[in-house]
């Protein structure tokens, strides 16, 4: 029987029910669109910038490599009165309109300079009137970021920003009642629901508001009941939020396209990476544009489809006139225009990924995670782009020249980089790997490689801090060596060149990276000695006090090796490398800066005589062939390494002001059958070329003189010496004896020379 | 005649030291330049008696208009405690001129300044490295390596330091 009473109870109980449900749902919603849209606090990336180019009369650069960079940070040719951000340029004369930027140590406003070149250096820096500016510093480069979650990139705008047309040209192209609606359009609702019961599914429709919520707090899917939820939430933000909010909200979060992995979002990142323009100085015809790409930011790229992106711009133009927001004559105008965007190579999440990563891993040491991802911090760097495009390029041909047809199968030849500043230790340059674009395994930090002959200047120099017992000239045995110790094989070190050389000078040992003198020389000292040489020099990673480390039976990252080869570069001063100079928050407030450091590892002495040893080894010995590259005046200072079966291939140098490891070979330890001179030197010699390396002239120390040397017999030489070398010596350490050569007269020369000299010293005080 | 002068002395100079002689050309500081005041003196603190104090900061020398600007804004934020500041300031002159002792050891003082006596000292030897014949600066460089000791308690080693300080001249 049919209960009528029961029925209505049970109606009642349902009915209660689904309000309940549907008023806690509403609740739901309502804190959830009241919590996330509170604050509004988009996460921004971590912004990471190259070191900003400093112009001053006198500084070494030709004109291309400014003009070059200014393209890289997006300024164009030719002058546009009003705004910055553009340069011009003839033969002698660079004139920039520089952009405003905030420095970790302040605002620089917006300037015009003029800068003056002569053979391939700045001669003068003036601003506009003509005045001497004694130094300017450029924009820096962004050079990439630290990523949320889906790679989001965006810059923050005000809407007091954004011009005035640009919001009107959106209001009159997405969402024509956005001032009248209170979330929703019902007419909207209308045209989208004929659309789905027509059969063309659920589309269009939706008001800024829907849009907004849609990206802010929804997933793409196109449901029914999502699209209830959305209708749920615009209302409820438009109950708490007023209309400019949400506006500033949309311009923001908006996606507006892709640079390779990196999510271009909002209008004022979508006005630099479109038209390398703060939003403020876009023109209609700029704004509609990007105003047209909200429709479809793919379908509509000006890069790739500029003729749709085109058509587009033009039909959003025709409804902002039609609108009454555009007059007829700044319709014509912005129509006539051409799309105005910049094109410019794609950087996705970094050009530089490699460096990139050690910059992440130096911050993480003092940040969160969390916060490197979203705080918007501002990351002032030390990379050198100038420097790292010739690391890049010098890596890429030479390891496609000598991996040609990948003839020793995949995976092909690898490589890394690391360049360095010699005095402060910066890390200018840094690459990864053959594919310098690819972010993945960082050979530069993380290929922990035999090192071979890199470790000898530690063994040498050891040596030459005992002055009592060796100097440069000081004969070492290369005859057959046995090493026995007790638990261990027998070690027997061969050359490369499979011949034993008798006793030979220490230095000419060194130059020719002669194995068995090594060996013979490192286990005289005592291996603990130089393992202590090495660690002072700056290597943290703990070695094995055997024989067979003395030649490099120990793994390294190219990053490691540089720190070593710092202390040696910077006279016995161990300064950690450093990639990161300041960090300041988002809004400029300086958080950070990682100072300049130096420690004082080793007297100057025996640093000057491995540096000449090693000057010695590029010009006449392993690294001979530098000479291919640069001029012998550079006088640079090196070693070459190459490990059993040329697995790998090294070369570390420096010249006066840069310091440079290059280390070529297989990830699977292949035998590379090249050696460091063959393989690692030629990208060195090729990178530096590039540079215009300064000459290494170290100073030299009180305790240090020079002694003509006659390199047949090892003793003190003169005039009469036709092959007489100069050499440097520890005060006092130089040969007594004098070389058979020498002649009397000659030595009567000398003591008068003696004389003379301290003659002068009294004179003048030294 | 000074410009002749000061040629042959960097001539000497560079014969000496087998090194390029720095900027040696002298451009006198602004007068408002609040330079060589008292507070390139002594840091506040325990140790140093006014034996081992350095001496003021000389002037300027440096023929780069660059260099010039960047030493006297990092003396004047020095002066005003901004030491951060004027380490930046520093370096990045340094970076313009690494060579240039004077800059070393301006650095060297702002360390002192800043309390960091172990980065002092060997700044300050940073300086030496690059002074060539410059006795006259070498000798400011141990004073502030003696300083430097004194203030980490090594009143052995600052002594030492003044010895060499005294050999400079």
């Amino acid at each position: 029987m049919f209960d009528r009473a029961k029925f209505w109870r049970y109606t009642r109980y349902a009915v209660l029910t689904v309000a309940l449900l549907a008023a806690g749902f509403t609740l739901y919603l309502d804190i959830r669109v009241r919590s996330e849209f509170e604050g509004r606090r988009f996460a921004l990336p971590a912004r990471i910038y190259a070191r900003p180019l400093e112009l001053h009369a006198g500084l070494r650069i030709a004109q291309i490599d400014v003009v070059r960079e200014l393209q890289e940070a997006g300024y164009t040719q030719g002058p546009r009165e009003g705004e910055p951000g553009w340069f011009a340029n003839d033969n002698d004369w660079l004139e920039v309109a520089v952009r405003p930027f905030v420095f970790w140590d302040g605002m620089q406003p917006a300037k015009r300079v003029r800068v003056a070149f002569d053979s391939g250096a700045v001669k003068a820096v003036q601003d506009a009137e003509g005045r001497e500016l004694p130094l300017v510093r450029l924009e820096p480069l962004a050079i990439g970021g630290i990523y949320p979650a889906n790679n989001e990139d965006r810059v923050l705008v005000r809407l007091s920003e954004v011009p005035k047309q640009m919001v009107q040209a959106l209001i009159a192209n997405e969402d024509r009642n956005f001032y009248a609606h209170h979330g929703f359009d019902l007419r909207g609702i209308a045209r989208a629901a004929f659309s789905f019961f027509t059969g063309h599914g659920l589309q269009g429709g939706s008001t800024l508001t829907q849009q907004l919520v849609k990206n802010f707090f929804l997933t793409p899917e196109r449901t029914i009941s999502r699209k209830v939820t959305e209708l749920f939430m615009s209302v409820l933000l438009e109950i708490h939020y007023d209309k400019e909010e949400i506006l500033e909200t949309y311009l923001n979060e908006i996606y507006l396209g892709q640079d390779r992995d990196r999510a271009i979002h909002g209008v004022g990142l979508a006005s630099l990476f479109y038209f390398g323009k703060t939003v403020e100085h876009l023109t209609l015809a700029e704004s509609a544009l990007l105003v047209g790409m909200v429709k479809g930011p793919a379908l509509y790229d000006p890069f790739r489809n500029p003729q749709r992106a085109l058509e587009r711009r033009n039909v959003v133009l025709r409804e902002t006139k039609d609108r009454g927001f555009a007059t007829m004559e700044e319709y014509s105008k912005a129509r006539a225009a051409d799309l105005g965007v910049n094109q410019k190579a794609a950087m996705g999440t970094s050009p530089h990924p490699a460096f990139l990563d050690l910059v992440h891993r130096q911050l993480r040491r003092d940040y969160d995670e969390a916060d490197l991802r979203s705080e918007g911090l501002r990351v002032f760097t030390t990379l050198a782009p100038r420097v790292q495009t010739a690391a890049e390029r010098a890596l890429e041909r030479k390891i496609a020249q000598f991996d040609k047809g990948k003839i020793f199968g995949e995976p092909g030849l690898e490589g890394a980089v690391v360049v360095t500043d010699t005095q402060s230790g910066e890390v200018q340059a840094l690459v990864g790997g053959r594919d310098v674009r690819f972010r993945g395994f960082n050979r530069a930090l993380d290929a922990g490689r035999p090192v071979g002959s890199l470790l000898k200047p530690a063994i040498y120099l050891t040596a030459l801090a005992d002055p009592a017992h060796y100097t440069l000239v000081t004969p070492i045995d290369d005859g057959p060596f046995v090493w026995k110790s007790r638990g261990a094989p027998d070690w027997e070190p061969t050359n490369y060149d499979k011949i034993f050389h008798g006793a030979v000078p220490l230095r000419m040992a060194l130059a020719h990276s002669y194995n068995a003198a090594t060996a013979r020389l490192g286990t005289d000292i005592g291996v603990e000695k130089v393992l202590t040489t090495i660690k002072r020099l700056g290597i943290e990673r703990e070695m094995q006090p055997y024989a067979s480390t003395l030649l490099g039976a120990v793994d390294l990252s190219p990053l490691e090796v540089a720190q070593m080869y710092q202390t040696i570069a910077s006279g016995g001063f161990r300064t950690p490398l450093r990639a990161i100079r300041e960090v300041t928050t988002q809004d400029g407030r300086p958080l950070k800066r990682y100072a300049l450091a130096v420690e004082q590892a080793f007297p100057p002495e025996p640093m000057y005589l491995i540096t000449a040893a090693m000057q010695g080894v590029v010009r006449e010995g392993t690294a001979q062939s530098l000479r291919n590259w640069l001029p012998p005046e550079i006088a640079v200072a090196g070693k070459t390494g190459t490990t059993t079966e040329q697995r790998d291939a090294w070369f570390a140098g420096f010249s006066g002001d840069r310091l440079g490891i290059v280390w070529i070979g297989y990830d699977d330890n292949r035998a590379a059958r090249l050696s460091g001179a063959g393989a690692a030197l030629p990208v060195w010699g090729e990178m530096m070329r590039a540079l215009d390396p300064e000459p290494l002239a170290l100073p030299k120390p009180d305790g240090i003189e020079n002694v003509l040397i006659d390199p047949a017999s090892g003793l003190r030489a003169d005039f009469a010496c036709a092959d007489a070398v100069e050499l440097p010596f520890a005060q006092g350490s130089a040969p007594a004896e004098r070389a058979p050569c020498a002649s009397a007269v000659g030595a009567a020369v000398e003591q008068i020379r003696q004389q003379a000299k301290s003659w002068m010293e009294r004179l003048f005080g030294k | 005649m000074r410009i002749l002068v000061v040629f042959l002395a960097a001539v000497i100079a560079g014969c000496a030291t087998g090194v390029p002689a720095p900027s040696q050309v002298l451009v006198p500081a602004p007068d408002q330049v609040p330079g060589p005041g008292p507070e390139f003196g002594p840091p506040l603190g325990p140790g140093p008696g006014p034996e081992s104090a350095p001496l003021p900061a000389p002037p300027a020398h440096t023929e780069n208009l660059a260099i010039a600007g960047l030493l006297i804004g990092a003396r004047t934020d020095a002066a005003a405690g901004r030491l951060v500041n004027a380490a930046a300031s520093l370096e990045r002159a340094l970076r313009i001129e690494p060579r240039n002792p004077r800059l070393w050891q301006e650095l060297a003082r702002v360390r002192l300044k800043q309390g960091d006596y172990a980065q002092a000292e060997s700044t300050a030897a940073r300086s030496n490295s690059w002074a060539g014949s410059d006795n006259a600066l070498r000798a400011d460089n141990w004073r502030i390596i003696a300083h430097a000791r004194n203030a980490r308690g090594d009143a052995e080693g600052a002594k030492g330091a003044l010895e060499a300080a005294e050999r400079q001249r």
